[in-house]
């Protein structure tokens, strides 16, 4: 299955998805409100079924005040491999847990969890997965400081 | 040894270091990317450090006596490393190899878990640099390490250590050069002229 093939399924599935332009594989943007729903589609279709999911990870962009969230899924059926990219306000970090429908989704999202901050609602055990208890902010943030940290000079 | 006479004139420590510098035991305690060199130098056949007496690498720290460090020491890992150098029997040497250990490499700055260079926590002998060095820049230090274990500049002794030196390869050496230095080296060290070795033999003298 072609890009372009596979991109008129998720049309089907969902109007409001928009295409990333210059991603191999193919990489889609839909906003957070219904990205659940979207998910649980992409999971349940019998043409698609995205029965893996690879790695769920995050980037922050601080000029845009916004955190991005990147699902990396493959369907061992069909031998597909898709990007699902959304986007959080970076004031109020909430998203919705994947672990009902992707149970590895659990350590995944705390290890965002731990390194940005992310709030996962619904997520059954949301601690840190890495760093210690009582570590203070989440250091993958652009704007981290640290006592231990050094400064690059100019 | 003194001509035909079977005794030997040396001071007790000059032998002991001698002894020292030609049985390490390393420990195998690697972190990151330059364990994948330590164990290219220390195991596999094109690099083989039991050549030079180094090769006996131990899992546990109480039967060990040279701890090479390879790979980023990070916050979490400090203690457990620190307890691993205490566990270990005097007199004890370490080497530090790569950018990491030595300065913290590339995550000197902006990183908020790598350990600014591996003498903050436990004292070193030797550095090794390179991102990651060689298998022949790592035998290259161990080298230089057993050079001061035998002339007594790195006496493994709490609260009597020097500075630690930097033991670089020469700029612009290629392979080929460094192991034909390291044949001739070997060559030289440990060939056994069987004539000679014969003829001088007293009980041979006697015989005839």
């Amino acid at each position: 299955m072609t890009d372009a093939e596979l991109f008129a399924k998720l049309q089907e599935v969902d109007a409001r998805v928009v295409q990333l332009p210059n991603c191999r594989p193919l990489a889609v943007e839909v906003p957070v409100g219904f990205l659940l729903a979207f998910m649980g589609k992409l999971k349940s279709r019998p043409d698609l079924r995205f029965i893996q999911l690879l790695d769920h990870l995050a980037m922050d962009w601080p000029e845009k005040n916004e955190f991005e969230l990147v699902y990396q899924l493959y369907s061992i059926e069909h031998d597909l491999l898709l990007a699902v990219h959304t986007r959080i306000s970076r004031e109020s970090p909430y998203a919705l847990t994947m672990s009902r429908l992707w149970p590895i989704a659990q350590y995944q999202e705390r290890e965002v969890f731990d390194l940005f901050g992310i709030l996962y609602e619904g997520h059954p055990d949301l601690r840190r997965l890495f760093l210690e208890d009582d570590w203070v902010g989440f250091p993958l943030r652009k704007d981290y400081k640290d006592y231990f940290m050094l400064e690059m000079p100019e | 040894m003194t001509g035909q006479s079977s005794y030997v004139l040396t001071s007790m420590d000059r032998i002991m270091n001698w002894a020292r510098a030609n049985s390490l035991w390393p420990l195998a305690f690697g972190t990151s990317c330059c364990a994948i060199e330590m164990m290219m130098s220390s195991m596999a056949s094109r690099h083989d450090l039991s050549r030079f007496g180094a090769e006996v690498v131990r899992p546990t720290p109480r039967q060990a006596d040279l701890l090479i460090l390879a790979g980023t020491i990070v916050k979490r890992m400090a203690k457990p490393l620190r307890v691993l150098y205490e566990q270990m029997p005097e007199p004890r040497y370490v080497i530090a190899t790569g950018a990491c250990t030595i300065s913290g490499g590339p995550f000197t700055y902006n990183s908020y878990t790598t350990v600014r260079g591996a003498d903050e926590i436990i004292p070193v002998d030797v550095f090794v640099p390179g991102c990651p060095p060689r298998p022949e820049a790592l035998i290259y230090g161990i080298m230089t390490l057993q050079k001061m274990i035998k002339t007594g500049e790195a006496y493994g002794q709490p609260y009597q250590r020097r500075r630690p030196i930097t033991a670089a390869l020469p700029p612009g050496m290629t392979q080929a050069q460094l192991q034909k230095e390291i044949a001739e080296f070997l060559e030289a060290h440990a060939t056994i002229d069987v004539d000679k070795a014969a003829h001088n033999n007293r009980w041979e003298k006697e015989r005839y």
